[in-house]
């Protein structure tokens, strides 16, 4: 393979991968509360449609993800009401907050009488470093050529992870995921904790959706994200609930969007792969890891969180 | 205790309640739904009444309204078949396409010189059977390797869904109408394995899935299959304890679904769509399933008037498009219900009282926990 186009491969996989990123470790930080939250997807579009109409109503980028992190943490709690208050099935109740959040994302893009759709965003992020060190080759773009939020994703990973597994707060988090009547025995208010992680998790999430309407593809369209609220749920378990490792599996999938333009760029016979059967792999990759990572015994050393999607009952302790 | 409230179990609930829970979601959701209505700056009833009049105010809307029903009492029998025995087959979607391919694969393969009689059932197994392949997908590693089932039927819809779009889009396969160069589409399926139609467009394929619901239904609550199927899903312990099979019933169960999902995408193409057309497929009518069935309780029956209010909105959509209203409001409503619907299954599961004097409230709330 040409060694820029290789480059290009890379660099391009870390912007597709930077949603994910925070996608991925919202959901790792909601699930090790114990929560399954299959709304990603939903908290995704509301970011995205909020974040970008906020910017384009004031032209501020720092607004808009402020914006889109609010109302998919407000959207997340609809999900923590069900299954921390209410004490639902979390599996519907996800499926609900996508389908309403995809919904209600694609209403609100096309309502009124001057909709967003098809207007492009008034400010959208641009990478941090214009030449000197970004122009080293190689290290430069792969290093310095990104713009702010992709440092903040790095940020946002390693502070999870010192989160999780250094303070008494992750480890009162990870008790509650583990064990709730254990670690409400020790005074830990389960509920309220949950409460807290499902809408942490929601407001990375609706981070994650408005890099896609701010920085991936700054114009307004229906179906903006793909199906990267899908693929976040995926990569919890690939990442098997690490923050860090999240970060790679991440731009592994951003690598496997990105492959059908860069089979593209390197001529017959590669360009000669239809695009539909690539558009594939990402999902084909997700699937092929899930069985291979969690089958049989091994799925006991990946370390899902032993309460994921009970619903715990005080009462009944 | 400090509570006001004292929240406990609930044994059976009664019927009504039953009834008045749904009931109650849809009316909800058009509530919240009628929020952001008027914050965009429509009039929330105007809107309602437009959908009412497009799904029901005509023939043309029932039948249309009948017609976009069909294969929502499919899509929710798969799905509540799965979900009432802990089974997550969030893959809908995809078991709807493949069955579409299947059956449209079928019937243009058998071609237009097989007589009705033959090619009709013969294209409608086919959907069910390519459903229930490509459930296996996930069911075979779900059942032998313990692999989780959510993760796989999802990813499975967008690799169904891109199959499609390479039939059609991506190659000259035979499910490609050769006769259109100008943009891809769907060869047409020959006329003796298209579904009669009785009442303008609408055809006999709402008969066909209302009869399968109710097998559906005869199969899990009436025979001696399904009582053992239902152990499972209450508690695959006792199942193993008194000597079924669960790894079994399991995947049985999990291929029905998928067939059930796959009858709706072969009814679909063989019905109103007529050829392999992602256009006309890719709806959502796999996730839509999922409304319906939650909606109905996981009730194999009462999936029969939900999927026909599902359909009814579906089929009012576009319509909103020529009051400037956008057609995505049908999907905000559905996500609504959907929340609505999981969040009602507190109520009928518990019963919410107000004690009367504190200390009684105190005893009765241990004898409650006990």
């Amino acid at each position: 393979m040409n060694e820029s186009v290789l480059l290009l491969t890379i660099v391009a996989a870390i912007g597709l991968g930077t949603p994910l990123i925070f996608a991925t470790v919202g959901e790792i930080i909601t699930e090790r509360a114990g929560i399954l939250n299959l709304g990603v997807q939903g908290m995704m579009l509301i970011g995205a449609v909020t974040g970008f109409w906020a910017t384009f109503q004031t032209g501020n980028l720092i607004l808009g993800v402020v914006v889109a992190m609010a109302c998919a943490s407000a959207l997340s709690a609809v999900h923590a009401f069900t299954s921390v208050t209410l004490r639902v099935n979390q599996i519907v109740s996800g499926l609900a907050l996508a389908l309403f959040g995809s919904g209600l994302a694609s209403f609100l893009g096309r309502a009124g009488s001057n909709p967003l759709v098809g207007n492009p965003s008034r400010a959208e992020f641009e990478p941090l470093i214009e030449g000197g060190i970004a122009d080293i080759p190689v290290v430069g773009p792969l290093l310095f050529g990104h713009d702010i939020l992709v440092y903040v994703s790095w940020l946002v990973a390693g502070a999870a992870s010192y989160y999780l597994f250094r303070t008494k707060m992750g480890l009162s988090l990870r008790a509650v995921g583990e064990d709730p009547a254990s670690a409400e025995a020790s005074g830990i208010d389960v509920g309220k904790v949950r409460y807290i992680h499902v809408m942490i998790g929601g407001a990375l999430a609706g981070l994650g959706g408005a890099y896609f309407s701010l920085a991936l593809t700054p114009t307004w369209q229906d179906d903006p994200i793909g199906a990267a609220g899908w693929i976040a749920i995926a990569l919890v378990i690939l990442a098997s609930w690490r923050p860090w490792r999240a970060v790679f599996a991440a731009y592994l999938f951003g690598a496997a969007e990105r492959v059908q333009f860069t089979l593209q760029t390197l001529g017959e016979p590669w360009s000669d792969i239809p695009s539909t059967i690539l558009a594939m792999l990402p999902f084909v990759l997700a699937i092929v890891a899930m069985i291979v990572l969690t089958s049989g015994k091994r799925a006991r050393f990946l370390g899902a969180p032993e309460a994921l999607g009970i619903p715990y009952h005080r009462e009944q302790r | 205790m400090t509570r006001r409230f004292i929240v406990e179990p609930r044994g059976l609930a009664s019927l009504r309640l039953r009834i008045l829970v749904p009931v109650l979601s849809v009316l909800a959701a058009l509530i919240v739904s009628g929020v952001f209505l008027a914050i965009t700056g429509e009039n929330p009833l105007a809107v309602y009444g437009e959908m009412i009049d497009a799904a029901f105010g005509s023939g043309r809307g029932i039948s249309e309204t009948l017609i976009s029903s069909t294969p929502l009492i499919l899509t929710g029998v798969a799905a509540a078949l799965a979900f009432k025995m802990l089974v997550w087959n969030i893959g809908g979607e995809g078991q709807f396409i493949m069955g579409a391919v299947f059956a449209s694969g079928v019937a243009i393969w058998l071609g237009p010189g097989a007589p009705a009689a033959i090619a009709l059932p013969v294209v409608i197994v086919a959907g069910g059977l390519g459903g229930a392949a490509w459930a296996s997908v996930a069911a075979i590693p779900r059942v032998y390797l313990g692999t989780n089932e959510i993760i796989t039927t999802l990813m499975l819809n967008f690799i169904a869904l891109s199959f499609m779009n390479f039939l059609i889009f991506g190659s000259s396969s035979p499910w490609r109408d050769p006769a259109v160069s100008t943009f891809p589409s769907g060869r047409p399926i020959p006329d003796n394995a298209r579904l009669p139609e009785f009442f303008n467009r609408l055809d006999i394929g709402i008969f066909i899935a209302i009869v399968l619901a109710v097998a559906a239904w005869w199969l899990i609550g009436k025979t001696r299959w399904g009582f053992a199927v239902r152990i499972v899903g209450d508690s695959p312990a006792t199942a193993e304890y008194v000597g079924i099979t669960v790894p079994k019933k399991i995947l049985a169960v999990f291929l029905l679904s998928g067939a059930a999902a796959g009858l709706a995408g072969g009814l679909f193409v063989s019905g109103p769509v007529g050829a392999l057309d992602p256009r006309s497929l890719d709806l959502g009518l796999g996730f839509t399933g999922i409304i319906v069935a939650a909606l109905a309780g996981l009730n194999l029956i009462a999936v029969i008037p939900v999927a026909i209010l599902m359909g009814a909105l579906n089929n009012a959509g576009p319509s909103l498009q020529s009051i400037g209203v956008p057609t995505a409001t049908v999907t905000m409503m559905q996500g609504a219900i959907l929340i609505f619907a999981v969040a009602g299954e507190f109520f009928i599961r518990h019963r919410i009282r107000r004690p009367k004097r504190e200390p009684e409230a105190e005893g009765l709330a241990e004898a409650a926990t006990a």
